[in-house]
């Protein structure tokens, strides 16, 4: 084998190694939001959902909401408008992989770039070389593995879900999976408390639970919860984006450092 | 394709269009070194915390919605769920504990 060979397996290698603590929470994480999905759809074209939105939409949040949308027939505006609320930060985690990604083809820096997610991101930005061609190969494999880990996962469960409906009944593998949806709300708390761990979120995650619980007893008091759930969330986001911009000299920390 | 499939097909095409959109945005305007608004970046900066925020209170709306008040644990369920996912997330840090335990405890609560 030559020298290139072997520089190119040990860096695949080295890219798998670090992706690996990713590699058990994709796949646990993905399965449990496949097999919700299946369980809601009902159909054997789960799979195939589970395959493409994951594929496509390559988030956590949004692949679990998606099980709660197609309950709920909620209008494509509110998709549209939470998917760009939860995503701009990956706007913002792009502004500085610019250079790493500069030495791929196109087509390498058109994939690297859709599939940045926390954890992809964390593992990129700690890439051990030098932005180049290595760092911009080692970076590729991590978007990789990491995008595989979830798609396969997502499917998995998709397809263990459809599997289960098949063998017993829809409404038996129901009643036995009762409360399993609850795994999207102890996501959503372990993703807040992770966050609030940094101080800076502290006050955005608490303006974000009052505004939204603000707006959800208000939209309940007229309307009721089922009225008040299907319509709070772009009100809530609006809110919250407008506290922002009136706390802004005590939040931003470029205007706080600029004040100093 | 019945209607979930039509749904889900609106869905897949309007939701990660936008999701790839945004990821590729720094790269399609900021390619050349300039930076966005400094407006853009304090909101986008300040926004998850905020959002995933808002979708506890949405997970709690839905069960609301879905007449947890009057179960017979009057809603305990939920909330014993969420207080060992919070506290075991709190104490050893571990994600996927954290959420198994809490919906295990929450499926033996509701079964």
């Amino acid at each position: 084998m030559d020298a290139a060979h072997q520089t190119m397996r040990s860096l695949v290698r080295k890219a798998f190694v670090a992706s690996l603590p990713v590699l058990t929470g994709y796949t646990t994480m993905g399965f449990a939001a496949g097999l919700l999905l299946a369980l809601q759809d009902g159909t054997a074209a789960s799979a195939l959902w589970a395959a493409l939105t994951s594929a496509f939409f390559v988030s956590g949040p949004l692949q679990y909401l998606l099980v709660d949308w197609v309950r709920e027939g909620t209008p494509y505006m509110a998709t549209v408008v939470l998917t760009i609320c939860l995503n701009i930060r990956y706007s913002l985690y792009g502004l500085s992989l610019l250079d790493r990604f500069k030495a791929a083809s196109v087509p390498k820096r058109l994939y690297m770039i859709g599939t940045v997610t926390d954890e992809t991101y964390a593992l990129q930005t700690q890439c051990p070389w030098p932005a180049g061609l290595k760092s911009t190969r080692y970076c590729l494999f991590l978007a990789l593995f990491d995008h595989l880990y979830w798609v396969v996962g997502v499917t998995a469960g998709a397809l263990a879900g459809i599997f289960a409906q098949g063998i017993f009944s829809r409404a038996r593998v129901a009643s036995c999976t009762k409360g399993i949806d609850f795994a999207m709300t102890a996501l959503f708390l372990v993703i807040l408390v992770d966050q609030m761990r940094s101080k800076t979120n502290r006050i955005p995650a608490v303006i974000g639970l009052t505004a939204s619980a603000l707006v959800f007893g208000g939209l309940s008091y007229f309307r009721g919860f089922a009225a008040a759930k299907g319509s709070m969330l772009i009100p809530s986001m609006v809110l919250i984006v407008c506290v922002f911009l009136a706390v802004r000299t005590y939040l931003d920390p470029e205007r706080k450092g600029a004040a100093a | 394709m019945n209607a979930n499939g039509h749904y889900l097909l609106g869905l897949l095409v309007a939701v990660g269009l936008v999701s790839y959109l945004l990821r590729a945005l720094p790269f399609i305007l900021f390619g050349s070194g300039r930076k966005p608004p400094a407006v853009i970046r304090y909101i986008g900066g300040q926004l998850a915390p905020a959002v995933i925020a808002m979708l506890v209170v949405y997970c709690f709306a839905d069960c609301l919605k879905n007449g947890c008040l009057s179960t017979p644990l009057h809603g305990g369920a939920e909330l014993a769920a969420a207080a060992l996912t919070i506290a075991l997330h709190l104490w050893r840090g571990n994600p996927l504990l954290s959420i198994a335990c809490g919906t295990a405890l929450y499926m033996y609560l509701v079964a």
